[in-house]
């Protein structure tokens, strides 16, 4: 019997039915394998019982004063003058990573592009055989650069 | 169907805020406050930097209103806000250890005794040191895979939104929170 861990697409479905993610008629499905497979069972009930442990951990409440020190904060930043609020959308804009993240990224993979050109440069003195160009879709090297740095080990701290 | 409903009312108090409503603004938050404050605790395991950071959040909210467009989901512009924020105080290793983290514990305990209406000293103590192996599991996870966490299990973000949030791809999220499960789960399966 096929069973689902033994595939990283599987093992994400089992996720998803975990934390209901799924329509009925999938659900239905996984709940009839999970009466035959054991190891799937078992992960699913490690699931449960690993967020009924997270459920236990409940923050504090938020300040009373919260709503008033952030206002104040508010008031004093409408008062400055303009040049120094431009400033500062300028260093901290609302979203960096939408600015930056894909102008970084295209840029990366056009570096790639020239170092293959440069590597191995269109022959001009022999013509050969007629060959078709791929194009290159630089948003989807620019994304897989993007996974690659994401899933690269990260120093825990 | 009331889920799609609030999220087109916050794209529809946003933009109000964009005309000048500052009501709105106060809805908004109303709304997102803890939500936005309890993600950046869980992230940071201190109050008052999470509080500090929060505002920060709103800040950044409001002042950009001028040029609000509701490409996205509001909470998904919210968490993205957020967890750079967090990415980046937890990058800059300003974390302050010892009393602070007692503190916190501390108030933590408060909460659970007011909920648990008086548990013995035994289950107070028990509690505690549960509680301290689920702050510390959590904190060893790398940050992405933290923040993947958080946004998954506490604030119930589509694959989507957290992928626009941490700016990689749902798939890479996937594999994210895979890895962050099997490991919390090794962690923590005595505790169950």
């Amino acid at each position: 019997m096929f069973c689902m861990m033994q595939s990283k697409r599987g093992a994400e479905i089992l996720m998803d039915y975990r934390a209901r993610h799924l329509d009925p008629a999938s659900r239905a499905e996984i709940e009839r394998h999970l009466e035959n497979c054991n190891e799937c069972r078992r992960v699913v009930e490690a699931q449960r019982e690993l967020w009924e442990t997270l459920d236990r951990w409940s923050p504090p409440e938020v300040s009373e004063n919260f709503d008033t020190r952030l206002y104040a904060r508010i008031a004093r930043e409408e008062a400055e003058p303009a040049w120094q609020r431009w400033a500062r959308r300028l260093l901290h804009p609302a979203a960096p990573l939408a600015l930056w993240k894909p102008v970084a990224s295209v840029a990366a993979a056009c570096a790639v592009l020239a170092v293959a050109l440069t590597v191995h440069p269109p022959d001009h003195k022999t013509p050969g055989p007629q060959v078709h160009a791929e194009s290159v879709d630089i948003e989807k090297v620019a994304k897989t650069l993007d996974d690659l740095d994401f899933l690269a080990p990260q120093n825990p701290m | 169907m009331e889920a799609i409903a609030a999220l087109e009312r916050d794209a529809e108090l946003m933009l109000r805020v964009r005309a000048g409503d500052d009501t709105s603004f106060a809805l908004l938050l109303e709304r997102h406050r803890a939500p936005v404050v309890h993600f950046l605790y869980r992230m940071v395991q201190n109050q008052p930097v999470s509080e500090e950071l929060a505002q920060e959040v709103f800040l950044r909210v409001y002042r950009s209103r001028a040029s609000y467009e509701p490409t996205a989901k509001f909470t998904t512009w919210l968490f993205r806000i957020a967890t750079h924020l967090a990415l980046n105080w937890i990058r800059d290793g300003r974390k302050e250890k010892g009393q602070e983290s007692l503190n916190e514990e501390l108030l933590d305990g408060i909460a659970r005794q007011v909920a648990d209406r008086q548990p013995t000293v035994e289950q107070e103590m028990l509690y505690a040191v549960k509680l301290r192996e689920v702050r510390h599991a959590i904190e060893a996870l790398p940050a992405k895979q933290r923040a993947a966490v958080m946004m998954h299990k506490y604030e119930e973000l589509e694959y989507a939104q957290i992928a626009r949030a941490l700016g990689c791809s749902e798939s890479a999220v996937k594999s994210l929170l895979f890895r962050a499960y099997e490991t919390l789960r090794a962690r923590l399966a005595h505790m169950a």
